[in-house]
């Protein structure tokens, strides 16, 4: 700290200090939400596609380790110093703190960095950030999980979480659509989801290859696999807007109220703490107002869709 | 910078100028509190004002300069096919700079006007990317010393950041500078892409749009703002035809 | 509060000893424009003699003395794979004169978003903490707005606070920093005849306003007119040049970027002011700009102005300065930005005429 004096001649230049002494920002809690991050240490990269990669990463130190809790759908900002910071959603267990998954697109150059980091390195995290989805209140009711492309990252926390609390909830459809089967993510867990935990997987391609033998189609066509009970049903759609519009509408025709859908948009976020303004939605900051949101709300916010 | 679990090889590269000042060159040499480290980042394979050596094997080719003679062409052509990433740096190779005032006049009477009588060989001036594909420009006359050091680094990490996308209003209003057209100027700021912190408009002189125009640019209003003030068009021409960075804007072409 | 009476040269024997001691900034002619009107800065000031307390108002607000242009946040020192981060937000202290009731206003603002939410941020605690501002009160420019906006007055977010009544300033005291300096100074309590003085002066300011700006409803109307084709007129004339955000004394969207050292032993975290105008500001990676639109992005401007954001309880964040409006080379401003919208509005609603075509 300077030496904050406030000098007038002929004062006792230390009377009055000119500073209010600035509180601890150092404090743990406050000053990593702010600009520092919890160190990481990359455990393992799984690649799932050309241009997807899931990273796992395990936080260095053991007090934040334990400290470290989050909801299903809340995101964190990944830091790689050096590179820049991205807002990722977090894609494993909240149950699970001894690993965080993060599934990762190559899009900018963060994470094209990213893209070339090897087992063992080093990155920081922020957060977790964001609204999440109400989980608790969809006990005892149905939940149909729709998924488009990439969408399917955010969908894995919630998922997980009805896997650890599998008898809270009725049935559960998991419907995943993607352009083509190169790009569909996590097909190695399908089976497990399927079996053990009693998701019924409905899955949908739009352009058909060789290696393929589902359906092809829009993913609102799974929807004839499936019964809706419109009155007891609560569904959580991520994907691209045109896709959650479809789907949201269809579902809405169904008779699904609106506050019972809910859905996680994306946006360029440089702080995570609605200050930066860049993942602004009409007048909603992404960051602290969302990711999710109920679909109620995401029509009323309107450069949303 | 290893914390990925990998680390970075120096830049193989070579400097080369064509129809120019070598200003922006020097440029490079320059800022001599950095330059070691800069230096540092690079294996100069070709570079007449940083070292002797010359050699054709380079990842990246700055390419300095317009194209105004046909052997020129050819040469460029040649260091497109030694070079994995080609820069065209300066407002003479991104945009043809000052020497495009050349292709107002016919040709004979320009080489005339300068030559007399000896026989030159000489074309109309072209900008870099008018003959060869041109994967990154650094535009500016000169180039920011700053910025071509910012994007040497992000050339060496790999994470090629680009230049910023909006016009320099807004370094100059960072700077508390006064609006030139307050002052009956016309500034070309508005509408000329940000990157030089606005060097110019602090030292009071108006900008010439030597950093090309942003991206996104409203230039109907921008054209309208200087009759309803005024201004002089004519003024206004002569800046946006200074560097040749604005001919797709332009409609008063001649 | 308390309430004092100083004489005003004993009162510019106060700034000057003030100045002379610490680092200060006040009002200062910089320019004079092509019809002759003095262009005034905020500049460092190291006597009274420096400080143009008659100045009407500064081109550029103060907000950049605790939100910079650009600051370096945070520094990365790598060495074996892995880094050490220093974080700096010391600052030192800083006197500023002279602010209007409307600059101060808008710090109050900023003081909503960056201090009073769930994430306060410890660079501008730091820089606001340190900081000791002395308001002065002005006769209204004619273009000022800001009684529309309620913002003509102000009663917290300042040290000192000036009222002009002739030969002396009524003060406003607000902080115990500043009556223990006023202390050492010829200061008396006011006497009736200033408190009426005060009264009138204040009267006049209210009474000088020229230009109104019917804000209320507002909120309601821009999220109506969410597509109206005013939106697409204004945003015609924008140069998307940002300045409007650069001189406003609340904007404070910003930028981050992660800059390496030249020798990539280390790393810069720099925040760097942005503004919605510009035209990446929501581009997201990969290419998609969610307003690519000039007129969207003005629209975005206006609707962060005065609908707000839940981040500062949906209050306007505009205080009248007018300073986007002075400064807008392509001649948009708040006034005739919004009175259009209510014109076509107002149209609509008592269809007088058909409501234009929206596009």
């Amino acid at each position: 700290m300077h030496d904050m004096r406030f000098a007038v001649p002929g004062q006792d230049v230390n009377r009055e200090p000119f500073a209010d002494q600035v509180p601890d920002f150092h404090h743990r809690s406050s000053l990593m939400q702010t600009d520092k991050g919890y160190k990481c240490r990359i455990t393992n990269i799984v690649p799932l596609t050309e241009n997807e990669k899931l990273f796992q990463l395990r936080i260095l130190d053991p007090d934040e380790r334990n400290m470290f809790r989050f909801r299903p759908g809340q995101f964190l900002m990944l830091q790689v110093p050096g590179y820049g910071e991205v807002p990722i959603s977090i894609s494993s267990s909240t149950s699970n703190n001894e690993q965080v998954e993060l599934c990762i697109r190559k899009a900018g150059h963060v994470t094209s960095a990213l893209f070339e980091a090897r087992t063992g390195a080093r990155v920081a995290i922020r957060g977790p950030f964001g609204s999440s989805f109400p989980m608790e209140e969809m006990h005892g009711r149905h939940i149909i999980l729709v998924a488009g492309g990439l969408g399917i990252a955010p969908l894995r926390a919630p998922l997980f979480w009805i896997n650890d609390h599998r008898d809270c909830y009725g049935d559960v459809h998991m419907l995943y659509g993607t352009k083509e089967r190169s790009q569909m993510l996590f097909t190695y867990q399908f089976e497990e989801w399927e079996k053990i935990n009693h998701i019924s997987m409905h899955t949908i391609v739009e352009k058909a290859t060789p290696d393929w033998n589902g359906r092809t189609g829009m993913i609102t066509e799974l929807f004839d696999e499936i019964e809706i009970d419109p009155d007891n049903t609560y569904a959580i759609v991520c994907g691209p807007p045109v896709m959650f519009k479809f789907v949201c509408n269809y579902l809405d025709k169904q008779g699904i109220p609106m506050n019972r859908m809910f859905v996680s948009l994306e946006r360029r976020m440089h702080c995570g703490m609605g200050k930066c303004c860049r993942c602004m939605v009409g007048s909603t900051f992404t960051c602290v107002d969302g990711p999710v949101f109920d679909y109620w709300s995401v029509m009323n916010l309107k450069e949303a869709i | 910078m290893q914390h990925l679990g990998f680390s970075h090889n120096k830049i193989k590269i070579g400097s080369f100028d064509f129809t120019c000042c070598e200003g922006c060159q020097l440029q490079l040499a320059n800022r001599e509190s950095t330059l070691p480290a800069f230096l540092e980042l690079l294996d100069i394979r070709n570079f007449r004002e940083i070292s002797s050596e010359k050699h054709d094997d380079y990842d990246i080719a700055l390419v300095e300069g317009s194209i105004t003679r046909e052997d020129e062409v050819e040469r460029l052509k040649t260091i497109r096919s030694n070079a994995k990433v080609l820069i065209a740096y300066g407002s003479c190779a991104c945009f043809g700079g000052v020497n495009s005032l050349k292709n107002r006049f016919p040709l004979e009477e320009s080489v005339k006007e300068v030559y007399g009588e000896k026989q030159i060989d000489t074309l109309p001036v072209r900008r870099v990317s008018d003959i060869v594909h041109v994967d990154f420009s650094i535009p500016g006359c000169p180039v920011s010393k700053e910025e071509v050091e910012r994007i040497v680094v992000s050339v060496v990490t790999g994470s090629m950041i680009g230049l910023p996308k909006y016009p320099v209003c807004v370094e100059c209003k960072q700077k508390l500078n006064t609006c030139l057209f307050d002052l009956g100027e016309i500034c070309l700021g508005p509408i000329t892409r940000a990157g030089c912190d606005a060097v110019c408009t602090t030292g009071k002189t108006p900008c010439l749009g030597c950093r090309g125009p942003a991206e996104d640019i409203n230039f109907t209003s921008f054209t309208e703002l200087v009759t309803e003030k005024q201004l002089p068009v004519d003024d206004m021409n002569e800046k946006l035809g200074f560097y040749n960075c604005f001919e797709e804007f332009r409609h008063d072409k001649s | 509060m308390i309430y004092k009476v100083i004489a005003k040269p004993e009162f510019e024997k106060f700034i000057d000893a003030l100045v002379k001691a610490n680092l200060s900034y006040g009002p200062q002619q910089v320019d004079t424009d092509k019809d002759g009107n003095p262009i005034y800065q905020f500049k460092e000031v190291k006597a009274v003699g420096d400080i143009a307390f008659d100045y009407t108002a500064t081109a550029s607000s103060a907000k950049h003395f605790l939100t910079p242009y650009r600051e370096t946040l945070s520094h990365f020192t790598f060495a074996n794979g892995d880094w050490e981060q220093d974080i700096s937000y010391d600052s030192k202290p800083l006197v500023l004169i002279g602010l209007r009731p409307c600059d101060i206003s808008a710090i109050n603002i900023l003081d909503d978003v960056l201090l009073n939410e769930h994430f306060p941020s410890p660079y501008y605690l730091a820089r606001r903490k340190n900081t000791f501002i002395i308001g002065m009160d002005h006769l209204p420019l004619p273009d000022c707005f800001c009684k529309s906006l309620n913002h003509h007055t102000v009663t917290t977010g300042f040290n000192l606070f000036c009222s002009d009544i002739g030969d002396k300033y009524y003060l406003s005291i607000n902080s115990s920093k500043a009556y223990n300096y006023l202390k050492e100074f010829d200061i008396a309590d006011p006497t009736d005849e200033d408190d009426c003085k005060l009264i009138d002066r204040r009267k006049l300011i209210k009474q000088s306003f020229k230009t109104d700006v019917e804000v209320t409803g507002l909120p309601s109307f821009l999220d109506i007119e969410f597509d109206s084709p005013i939106w697409t007129k204004w945003g015609d004339k924008c140069l998307n040049c940002g300045t409007c955000a650069m001189v406003c004394p609340t904007c404070y969207c910003y930028n981050m970027e992660d800059r390496p050292d030249i020798d990539l032993k280390g790393s810069s975290r720099q925040k760097q002011l942005y503004s919605c105008n510009l035209v990446d500001f929501a581009e997201v990676a990969g290419g998609h700009n969610f307003r690519p639109k000039n007129g969207d992005r003005l629209k975005y401007r206006y609707y962060h102005h005065y609908l707000g954001f839940a981040e500062n309880d949906n209050q306007p964040i505009c205080v009248g300065c007018n300073r986007c409006g002075r400064a807008c080379l392509a001649d948009i401003n708040p006034k005739d930005v919004i009175n259009d919208l209510r014109m076509e509005k107002e149209s609509c609603m008592i269809c007088v005429s058909p409501s234009p075509d929206k596009t």
